[in-house]
């Protein structure tokens, strides 16, 4: 257990270095920042000012080293375009992003559990043909449709819910919706393939047979198993959760952590870049390094493998 | 298993709830709502280049001199009148009795203060440049300030509603970093405050020296997708949203919530032809193929049918509403035989295929549309375009200013406000300018001359003659001048401002 935990924690260094190296030099050959700091007719002299001030006038090598001994003390230097540290605009951004990913991680489940196993219980049914068509459709509509189709009806004609914005929990309801149904439909295919694989598996048989009620057998046997892949996967989605963050938060004016390092990219903001996507890239190999605790504490298996 | 979903679940929306905003103390009635696209970087507009910086930055602050939206002239604000003693001295007389958010008396002192400020090389203010001609700012008595300026400055005026007004008071005891996100000014309305991303609250500062503002609450919401805002303003969410896209009028007309206002804005489009030779030997360097570029294309009917008539057809680069206009000029009429003719004498009778650069619908609405038309145009004379497109401005201003554009590209000019025929000549014209990719000395000449003398007349005449020029030169192939859509909510009475600069201090609310 302890060489694992070691491993996983020398993994995590090496993954946050070579992303912090890989989006300096993508956000070095994009162009030049100072082009979007100043205004279009600003003169030469100025640019050159501009660039010194900035440290942009040394080689690329001495730019990250600078960075990197500054960012390793947890000074990510100062937002070229708001004069505050990096790290304070990210963090204040943080919030909004980690109750918006978990309220859509939690609509997926509540979404997905309780359809997978219905559909796997009642295989071929009427039932499970619905769900599989419900699970296509959701997969193919893009999220950014969903979010403005949701904001039309729920905003726009019934007049039930705030368009977009954030602070109370109405503000929640439709963005955390766009976002799990986003997640939902893979989640729920996994959970109808994972139990319909348990259901035909030799113990379930010997629980039927020694006279389980079925609730049980589905409820205590068939549940947990079923959920080691959930969770798996959910674990290695969360990446592509923040990704929908993304959109989410766009359409919905949400003030997350997703936007911010969209917009941060677009205006060549590279402390406040860096800074994120380090922060980001610790979150989702955190998540993923609690992902295979949680499924060896699930599963006893696993852990004595590992 | 499950219970601890539904336990983690409920506890994380219990925190979100209780984290979130308190609720505001204003209601519907006495609140304006305004939506921008993106939030301004600080409050302190002379270190910002967005527009946004701007329009928050007249709610708070006040200028010198502001403009007259019904007239279009420049006039007093915290200035009540200026003359030029000679040709590099201005003299300005200030307001008196007026007073910072803080109490303290706005002087002369805080005009200095403020200049001196910007004029910096040590402090990284963006707005530097825009005001890099006056040498020092000199303190005469409380009420009066004198300006000297490096050579003649007839922009000088102009220039005055493109700086805040901060107080010394706060430039000296609080600093830089505080005057970030603490704005101090002048203006109808204060900062209440700030959630970065999400909104500004303001309130009415009731001792201002002006006219009262309707609203006592200004709500600026920061939603990002268009899509949201309009549907924010057919909701009830917002009451003014500015830059609707052309194609989405209909839907806020036929609402019944909200309608669509619109103005000619200080933005002029067109499509530079590479006269200079910036990159690479190109047909364009011979002015018969240029004058043919002109002459392909229906421009009128472009504006009128992909455009719904939201552009000004224009003879040059000059803008309708620019100082120096001249309306006497007449704008190309389409001519495809004679632009056949043309590119024959210059040596290409069957055309030629060429680079045409384009970029994303972000300052010219409905760009790709508009630049599809002509470009067929184009080709029915023979200059067939070879398309590259670019998503992303910056990295297209990037290839323009590293002489890497093709011999056409897309270009638009909103003059920073500067209302002067200048300020589209000297940057996007003359030789050597990172944006112009036309070269021509004579035309050089009369740009110098004109920013060289402080006489109205004498620089009116100087542009007929610059116009003239550009238009018999046939130096861009030119377009429009551009029209901006602005969505009103039905509760409320506001114009579309000229200048591009909302004034939430403006809005009154409509009467059933």
């Amino acid at each position: 257990m302890r060489t694992y935990v070691i491993r996983q924690l020398a993994q995590l260094v090496v993954v946050v270095v070579g992303i912090s190296m890989l989006s300096f030099a993508i956000l070095h050959v994009l162009g030049d920042p100072v082009l979007l700091l100043l205004p279009q007719n600003a003169g030469k002299e100025e640019f050159e000012r501009y660039h010194k001030l900035l440290g942009l006038d040394k080689s690329m090598p001495v730019q990250y080293w600078k960075f990197a001994s500054q960012a390793i003390q947890g000074d990510f230097g100062k937002s070229w375009y708001s004069d505050t540290p990096a790290f304070r605009l990210v963090l204040e951004r943080m919030p909004p992003t980690i109750y918006l990913t978990s309220c859509g991680l939690v609509v997926a489940l509540i979404i997905a559990l309780p359809l997978g196993f219905i559909a796997a219980l009642r295989r071929h049914s009427v039932v499970d043909n619905a769900c599989t068509a419900v699970a296509v459709a959701g997969q193919a509509m893009p999220i950014f449709w969903l979010g403005i189709m949701l904001i039309i009806i729920f905003a726009v004609r019934l007049k039930l819910l705030p368009a977009s914005g954030y602070g109370t929990w109405q503000h929640f309801l439709m963005p955390s919706f766009t976002l799990g149904a986003f997640l939902a439909p893979l989640t729920m295919r996994l959970v109808r393939s994972g139990v319909i694989e348990i259901m035909n598996t030799d113990y379930i048989r010997t629980a039927r047979a020694k006279g389980f009620a079925e609730r049980q057998v589905v409820g205590k046997h068939a549940f947990r198993n079923a959920c080691i892949p959930v969770i798996t996967v959910l674990g290695l989605q969360f990446g592509q959760l923040l990704g929908g963050a993304i959109v989410t938060e766009t359409v919905f004016a949400w003030p997350g952590v997703a936007t911010l390092t969209v917009e941060s990219i677009r205006n060549q903001d590279f402390p406040v870049v860096q800074c994120a996507v380090i922060l980001l890239a610790l979150i989702i190999v955190s998540v993923n390094f609690l992902v295979d605790m949680l499924v060896g504490f699930i599963d006893p298996r696993i852990r004595v493998a590992a | 298993m499950r219970r601890t979903i539904v336990l983690g679940s409920a506890l994380l929306v219990l925190v979100a709830l209780t984290t979130a905003a308190p609720a505001n103390a204003q209601t519907k009635d006495d609140t304006i709502v305004y939506a921008i696209q993106s939030d301004v970087p600080n409050w302190d507009p002379p270190n910002s280049v967005l527009r946004e910086s701007i329009i928050l930055g007249y709610h708070v602050f006040d200028h010198l001199a502001a403009r007259d939206l019904k007239t279009g002239k420049v006039g007093p604000s915290l200035a009540t009148s200026w003359r030029a003693l000679d040709d590099t001295t201005w003299e300005v007389k200030l307001r008196q009795g007026v007073r910072f958010h803080d109490g303290t008396p706005f002087t002369a002192k805080d005009v200095k203060a403020s200049f001196d400020r910007v004029l910096d090389p040590e402090k990284k203010l963006t707005a530097r440049g825009n005001h890099a001609k006056i040498k020092s700012v000199e303190v005469v008595d409380d009420h009066t300030v004198r300006f000297k300026t490096d050579g003649p400055y007839p922009v000088f005026v102009e220039r005055l509603t493109a700086l805040v007004m901060q107080s010394e008071k706060q430039i000296k005891d609080k600093g830089h970093e505080y005057m970030q996100e603490n704005p101090v000014g002048t203006g109808p309305y204060k900062l209440v405050r700030w959630n970065k991303k999400q909104e500004h609250l303001l309130v009415r500062n009731d001792d201002y020296w002006g006219p009262k503002p309707a609203f006592k609450y200004v709500r600026i919401r920061i939603i990002p997708e268009q899509a949201t805002q309009i549907a924010e303003l057919i909701s009830g969410g917002v009451d003014i949203i500015k830059a609707v896209p052309p194609d989405q009028m209909d839907v806020i007309d036929k609402s019944g919530q909200a309608r669509t206002a619109t103005s000619p804005i200080l933005r002029t489009a067109m499509i530079q032809l590479d006269q200079a030779g910036r990159a690479g030997k190109n047909p364009f360097q011979d002015k018969r193929v240029r004058l043919a570029a002109n002459l392909a294309p229906d421009i009128d009917s472009i504006i009128k049918h992909v455009l719904n008539g939201l552009g000004d057809r224009v003879a040059t680069t000059v803008n309708p509403m620019a100082f120096g206009f001249d309306p006497t000029l007449k704008p190309y009429k389409q001519d495809q035989a004679a632009a056949k003719k043309l590119l024959a004498e210059a040596g290409y009778p069957n055309g030629f295929e060429v680079g045409f650069l384009q970029g994303p619908p972000v300052v010219e609405p409905a760009v790709n549309q508009t630049s599809e038309a002509i470009s067929s145009d184009l080709a029915k004379v023979g200059i067939r375009t070879k398309k590259r497109y670019l998503g992303e401005v910056g990295p297209l201003t990037n290839l323009v200013r590293d002489n890497k554009a093709e011999p056409m590209f897309e270009w638009s000019w909103g003059y920073y406000s500067i209302f002067d025929a200048d300020a589209i000549f000297y940057d996007v014209m003359t030789c050597n300018q990172p944006y112009s990719y036309y070269c021509n000395k004579q035309f050089d000449d009369l740009v110098i001359q004109g920013r060289s003398t402080l006489d109205a007349k004498k620089r009116q005449e100087i542009y007929a003659k610059a116009q003239k020029l550009a238009y018999d030169d046939a130096a861009y192939l030119f377009k429009w001048g551009l029209r901006g859509v602005w969505g009103i909510s039905n509760r409320v009475n506001y114009e579309a401002p000229r200048d591009e600069v909302d004034r939430m201090f403006l809005v009154t609310p409509r009467k059933n």
